[in-house]
């Protein structure tokens, strides 16, 4: 089997792979596959943009969700299973709910910050579905009796910036009335798009992650109750009050990371890893990878054995110690070092630290030290002990999981590129090539 | 050593039942005086930060120590609940 999906331009990618795209009949949130740059979402082709008219033709009039359609759109989305997109995998009725015990007057938050850097199936969605997901939103607020609403960006994604602000007035003069969503942008950061970043930002504080004691309620005493869903999740929630439970098809979004692009493709829960690949993946060198990072830059390495004939489905992955997390797939190419590459996302991560905890600023650090120096075959024996009881006194111990993803990725390094451990440990570097196949952001780190 | 200091045992999930010692690690700063007035109860990592016990207070002297640790906490990082 080859990776080589017959030479089709890129900007021309196939469909989606798996169920047919028909609204209606398992609706989906995409009609194609998106090719987006390797860093950055400013230019996206092959996704056609829908605007608020060609949306209203797809899925018909926008149902009100107040009283008795309220509850039974919370029940749908219990009905469909919808989990938080943005990497948790929370189930989103049941985030709902608390919401809905808090009471009314609260803030309802789109999530589409999307911090992870090689992920860009948010900005896919509110470039291209921006009314999906102010559909979700509008849904939202009404369900949850919410005062307002807002979506939260990076600043700097101006190109998703102007397909929101532009779908916002779209929806304004065709005298759709919601109550006031407005467009806010986060420093462009890591973990400015984590939630608790988003709450204590609207609470007149730094957009920096906190401690919560109940994470039912994640805003501070005193304050309006504020309900945070990813983008994705969003549009998921706009489909399913437009199409209903039974006429939901059971997608995931992933990004697949390629040498000079990105490509964000729609997968159904019986596609296998093998065949999304197949699709969305060039490979340079007609092989098949050697293994994927699968979820983010904090989800895990996983041997391409073990997962291409796996479905891209969240609960198989579940059961094997995996997730889906935000949806990112990382393949490994034969010419680099899993190790390596691992050792340059762990500091980018540690870089990113909000710097509030110890345990992450200096355990962090300390653990990516010791990285870099296995890949640079100087890791002592007892560095090499260090490094596992280090691992073992950082995890869990953040105000939020940064520590932890940032761990995870790097104990599935060491796990599944054992035998390079062993080639670097014997003092021997690896000659791979010394450039990032997952995209960090320039200005951090090459 | 004392009874709760590995940082294992500080990871497992925080039991459901009754009253828990509580850290805030984004206001905590390492200041230590805690594992100085709970010595069963807060251990301290390699980087002089405290890793708490998960265990309920039930018995009188744990706490009477986490009482001790939340008053005597210069950046009031603790907290019981």
């Amino acid at each position: 089997m080859t990776y080589q999906p017959e030479a089709v331009p890129v900007t021309s990618m196939p469909a989606p792979v798996g169920a047919p795209v028909v609204p209606g009949v398992g609706a989906r949130l995409l009609d194609g596959a998106a090719v987006v740059p390797r860093s950055g979402t400013e230019s996206l082709t092959g996704v056609t943009p829908q605007d608020l008219a060609a949306h209203r033709v797809a899925y018909g009039p926008r149902p009100v969700r107040l009283g008795a359609a309220a509850d039974a759109l919370v029940d749908d989305l219990e009905r469909v299973s919808l989990t938080g997109r943005g990497g948790g995998h929370f189930p989103t009725a049941a985030k709902w709910r608390s919401i809905l015990r808090a009471g009314a007057g609260g803030t309802v938050v789109v999530n589409g910050a999307e911090g992870e850097p090689g992920c860009a199936k948010d900005a896919v969605l509110l470039q291209t579905r921006p009314h999906l997901v102010l559909d979700g939103l509008v849904s939202a607020i009404e369900a949850t009796g919410a005062a307002d609403g807002v979506v939260w960006l990076h600043d700097g994604a101006w190109a998703t910036a102007r397909a929101v602000s532009r779908a916002l007035a779209e929806r304004a003069a065709a005298g759709e009335s919601s109550s006031p969503i407005r467009v806010m942008l986060a420093p462009d950061r890591y973990l400015s798009g984590e939630g608790t970043s988003i709450i204590r930002t609207l609470e007149g504080g730094p957009t920096l992650p906190r401690w919560v004691a109940d994470p039912a309620r994640p805003w501070s005493p005193g304050h309006r109750p504020v309900l945070v869903n990813n983008a994705e999740t969003m549009a998921r929630v706009g489909l399913v009050s437009l199409v209903g439970a039974s006429g939901y098809g059971a997608t995931s979004l992933l990004t697949v990371v390629n040498d000079t692009y990105r490509v964000v493709v729609e997968v159904g829960t019986d596609a296998t890893f093998e065949a999304v690949l197949a699709q969305a993946w060039r490979s340079p060198d007609g092989r098949a990878p050697t293994a994927v990072l699968l979820g983010g830059y904090g989800g895990s390495w996983v041997p391409w054995p073990r997962i291409a004939r796996m479905p891209v489905d969240n609960g198989v992955l579940r059961g094997m110690g995996l997730s889906l997390g935000a949806g990112l797939l990382g393949p490994l190419t034969h010419d680099a070092c899993g190790l390596e590459e691992s050792a340059r996302l762990l500091r980018y991560l540690s870089d990113q630290s909000a710097r509030q905890c110890g345990p992450c600023v200096f355990g962090l650090a300390a653990v990516a030290d010791l990285a870099d120096q296995l890949t640079e075959g100087r890791l002592s024996r007892s560095g090499r002990s260090q490094l596992d009881r280090y691992v073992g006194e950082v995890s869990g111990r953040g105000a939020c999981r940064h520590p932890d993803g940032a761990l995870r990725m790097y104990t599935s390094a060491l796990e599944v590129f054992r035998e390079d451990v062993h080639r670097h440990r014997k003092g021997r570097t690896c000659d791979a090539p010394r450039h990032s196949l997952m995209p960090l952001p320039e200005a951090v780190r090459a | 050593m004392s009874r709760h200091s590995s940082a294992r045992e500080a990871r497992e999930p925080v039991d459901p039942r009754g009253m828990h010692l509580r850290l805030d690690p984004s206001v905590c700063d390492g200041v230590g005086i805690c594992s100085h007035l709970a010595p069963d109860l807060v251990a301290v990592d390699t980087w002089g930060y405290p890793i708490i016990a998960t265990v309920p207070l039930t018995e009188k002297a744990d706490r009477r120590q986490a009482e001790a640790a939340v008053t005597g906490c210069p950046r009031k990082a603790l907290s019981i609940s």
